[in-house]
Parts: C-alpha cells; sequence; structure tokens
C-alpha cells in the first residue's frame, strides 16, 4: 500500500502510548496552532522519574509526545530544555507542515522544566 | 492496517453493481460496442444502437428525452459545462450568476473562474441545517441574473435542497437553473418532465456504475444552451466533442436502469441503515449532527464532536473507511468549507466524519462502525488534556 502518510512507529505509538496520562509532579500546558500539549513529570534529585503527556492533537504529534516521555525518563531535568524536535520529526517522519505542532510540544517542555 | 475495511465513504464512490460490471466487461469485447459510433459503417450503426439504448435507460432515470443528453467524463466535467457553458451563452443578456459555498469544489471552483472572467457572483449562505432559504434565494436574483446552480444532495452532509421550489422560482424569473445531481441521480426520484430544471449533473460512480463517465441534462426550451468547453471532432452536437466511450455509455444506462428498479429498496435500505448508526452514535457526550433532520438522504451521516482532532479520529475509526470533515492527511489541513458555510467552528468542522452507505452495506457494517466511532471518540478524549 502506498501513500500512508504514517509510518509502522507512528501507527503503534498512537495506538498505545504507554506515557500518556498524568503525575502527581508539576504540568505545563500550551494551547497554539490548533493542538493542546500537557506534560507533567515527578523529579528526583534533578532527574526526571516519571513523566506523562496529554494531546489534543494528529496522530503524529501524539506519537512524538510518546517518544519525548519515553525518552526523558532517567534524564537530567534540563533536558527538557534540550531541543529534540527536529530529531523526533526525523525519526517519525513528520511532515514539514507540521512543525509547529511539534514545536509546541518542545515549548510546553520547556515550560514545564521552569517549573520542575 | 490489517483488517479488513469497512467500506463507507459511498459518497465518494460506490462500489460497482455486479450486472453494471458484466455488462461494462461484455460490452469491452462485445463486437456491437466496439466501433466508433460516429462511423457510418456497420460497426459503427451497432455501437451507435448501443449508445442510443443506454440514452434511453438514463432518460428514463431521470425522466427525460434521451437527446437531451450529454455524456461526459463524469460530474466535474457536466458541472464545468454547465456553468460555464450556460453562462457564457447568455452573458450578453447579463453576467449576474447565483450559487452556494456548500456546493461541490467542481461548481464552486468553475465559479471563482467565472468571477475572474468579468462575472458577477453572489454566494447564499445555507442557515446552519444546510439549507437555503428560498427567500434569500429571490432576493438575490436581480434582472441580470442568468444561472443559479443549487445542488441536490450535499455531498458531505447529504442536506436535501428543495430544488421543485428554487426550480419554479427561477423559472418564473426566466433564469437558468442548473442542479448537481452527482449524489441524488438514482437514489432519489427525480422527473424532469415535471421538475422545473434547465441542467442537471451526474456521474455514474455515485449510483453504482464505473468511473469516467457522467452526463449532462440540457432542457429543450428557448434560451436554454450551452458553450461547449472542449473543441474538435463533432460529436455531440459540437457541444462535447470527442469519441464516445461506448462500454461505458453501457455500463452507465445499466446503471441507470437497475437503480431505476431499485430505487425504493435502496432507499428504504439506507434509511434503515441510518437509523442502526444514529442508535450506537447518538449517546456520545456533544454529538453533532451537520445536516437537517428530516430533509437528507439517509445514506450520508455528517456528525461532530468539537473536542476531538478530526485526523486522529480518522485514523482511531479504521478498518473503517470514512471521511473526514478536513482533508487533513497531511498537506491540506484546512477544515471543511461546507461545515464552516454551516457556522461549524473550525474545531467542530476538523472533528467531523462523514459516514456514507448503500446497496452493498451491511446492517452489521453500520453497527460496528457506531461502536468503533464511540470507542475511537472515547479514547480520544481521554488521551486529551481536560477542556
Amino acid at each position: 500500500m502506498t501513500g500512508d502518510p504514517y509510518s509502522s512507529e507512528v501507527r503503534s505509538l498512537f495506538k498505545a502510548p504507554a506515557h500518556a496520562g498524568s503525575t502527581t509532579g508539576p504540568s505545563a500546558r500550551i494551547d497554539a496552532q490548533g493542538v493542546s500539549v500537557e506534560l507533567s513529570a515527578e523529579a528526583h534529585d534533578c532527574r526526571l522519574e516519571t513523566v506523562r503527556f496529554r494531546v489534543r492533537g494528529c496522530p503524529h504529534l501524539i506519537a512524538a509526545a510518546e517518544v519525548l516521555c519515553s525518552d526523558l525518563e532517567g534524564q537530567p531535568v534540563t533536558t527538557l530544555e534540550s531541543p529534540f524536535g527536529a530529531d523526533i520529526m526525523r525519526r517519525l517522519s513528520v511532515p514539514v507542515e507540521k512543525t509547529g505542532r511539534i514545536l509546541v510540544l518542545e515549548d510546553t517542555a520547556t515550560l514545564l522544566a521552569r517549573k520542575l | 492496517m490489517s483488517e479488513s475495511p469497512i467500506y463507507l465513504d459511498y459518497a465518494a464512490t460506490t462500489p460497482i453493481d455486479p450486472g453494471v460490471a458484466q455488462a461494462l466487461s461484455e460490452a469491452l469485447c462485445d463486437e456491437t460496442a466496439i466501433a466508433n459510433p460516429s462511423s457510418v459503417h456497420r460497426a459503427g450503426r451497432l455501437s451507435a444502437a448501443r449508445v442510443a439504448t443506454a440514452a434511453e435507460q438514463v432518460a428514463s432515470l431521470l425522466g427525460c428525452e434521451p437527446g437531451q443528453l450529454i455524456w461526459t467524463s463524469g460530474a466535474t466535467e457536466a458541472d464545468n459545462l454547465a456553468i460555464a457553458g450556460a453562462a457564457r451563452y447568455r452573458a450578453d443578456r447579463g453576467r449576474h450568476l447565483v450559487t452556494m459555498p456548500t456546493e461541490h469544489k467542481a461548481v464552486t471552483d468553475m465559479f471563482q473562474a467565472l468571477e475572474k472572467e468579468g462575472f458577477d457572483v453572489t454566494w447564499l449562505a445555507p442557515g446552519p441545517d444546510g439549507l437555503l432559504d428560498i427567500d434569500l434565494l429571490e432576493q438575490a436574483l436581480t434582472e441580470k441574473t442568468q444561472l443559479v446552480s443549487i445542488m441536490h444532495v450535499n455531498n458531505e452532509t447529504g442536506v436535501v435542497q428543495d430544488i421543485e421550489a428554487i426550480g419554479e422560482l427561477c423559472r418564473s424569473r426566466d433564469v437558468l437553473y442548473h442542479v448537481d445531481a452527482a449524489q441524488s441521480a438514482g437514489k432519489l426520484p427525480i422527473d424532469l418532465r415535471r421538475m422545473p430544471i434547465d441542467l442537471l449533473s451526474l456521474t455514474a460512480h455515485k449510483f453504482y456504475g464505473p468511473k469516467g463517465i457522467g452526463a449532462l441534462y440540457v432542457a429543450d426550451r428557448p434560451g436554454c444552451h450551452v458553450e461547449p468547453l472542449l473543441f474538435g471532432g463533432g460529436q455531440q452536437r459540437s457541444l462535447r466533442p470527442g469519441t464516445l466511450p461506448v462500454p461505458l455509455i453501457i455500463a452507465l444506462g445499466k446503471a441507470a436502469e437497475i437503480a431505476r428498479e431499485r430505487q425504493a429498496s435502496d432507499l428504504e435500505h439506507a434509511t434503515r441503515l441510518r437509523a442502526a448508526l444514529w442508535d450506537g452514535i447518538k449517546g456520545v457526550e456533544g454529538l453533532l449532527l451537520n445536516g437537517h433532520p428530516t430533509a437528507h438522504y439517509p445514506g450520508i451521516v455528517n456528525v461532530s464532536v468539537g473536542d476531538v482532532d478530526g485526523e486522529s479520529l480518522l485514523l482511531d475509526l479504521e478498518p473503517l473507511c470514512v471521511a473526514t470533515g478536513s482533508a487533513c492527511n497531511s498537506k491540506n489541513q484546512e477544515p471543511s468549507y461546507v461545515l464552516r458555510s454551516m457556522g461549524r467552528s473550525d474545531d467542530e468542522a476538523e472533528g467531523a466524519i462523514r459516514v456514507s452507505f448503500g446497496r452493498m452495506s451491511t446492517i452489521e457494517d453500520v453497527e460496528q462502525a457506531a461502536s468503533i466511532y464511540v470507542d475511537a471518540v472515547s479514547r480520544l478524549r481521554q488521551l486529551a488534556p481536560a477542556a
């Protein structure tokens, strides 16, 4: 089949996002670009222990949020402020016209870092 | 992607009826259908006879004369020919045209092209239920108005316009009336001997025929004529030249014949399916019906929830093959212009889903669709931040 806008990884992450939900820790939310992104995290000794997301948006954004949360766990809190958007877009083959949505995810992570 | 698809996108295109497929298959190799029907030799005359039979079948479905039909490649071409052809033909009488923003792109894009040619187009907004207020149309008509184009059944919402009332108003003001009947031909009764319609477009693939063939009806009355868009060959009185695709025309005729025989039972079936679908989804919180509660073709159901992303909903609905209110697979993320014209918000339009079904659909199909829809909306709401 050709013309499928979603890779098998995007489909899999979208269908079963293991990191969907909330933590009891601080959260950050941004509504922009027609999407809503909320990230929350629990940190210990400046390391992220648990990171969760809630997203109202397209499958690529949901998959990207899942990848981000999964990658962040165990990392220093400062990792939240790293520019990760380009890497995730490449990994998930996110169409370039959805860059704005991935940047919302990036901005939400930066906002969360300031709350931790 | 491995699950078998459940095809509920009949408004986009219907599966071909087995009887039509057989007629088409036979015609492709049949010596009575291989020749150019414009040729005067015996084989050509045989092909011409097959085309004439098909014209009678389509005319019988529409209640018109076979000679009032022009074969086209489909409804897009028929719409273009009707609108541009009639507007240009009558341009010396006036250059004012009327349509609605909820028409199919084959109509709206043609009107926009005519605006660039200097025609003045009035775009009549629908009510929130998609229906045209006939008083608005009456107010819009001027002595310069030459053509009104308002569709029968809307392809996104299934809303059925009162084409008889519109036609009567147009006839009383000596304005030509074009109907895009792509979604209604073969599905709802149309009687052109009785209905005051001057131009009507249809396409075979919306009523179980093949893609690539359609027709334009042109009423036989003074002032009703179209100028051609294509030139060369002189076929079809030079209104639409080009060698006729005889097997496709035969298939269109067969589709029309079957549709005429089955119209009542097909409609009854679609009504039952709609009721089953609605029973299954009506409990979804915040569900909006996009369209009219009674003035609708039952085979098209368009619903919205404003708090769910349309693209994610469409993916979560797999293996259902339905249409989203937004064309946002990747490139075009604009919400449906039809739903926006009806006053729906961007969020409501983006969260819209069109389910359309017909002759081959089953109760099990729509019950399963309802169940999948309810589950998908619930899951995506759980994934989203609190409102």
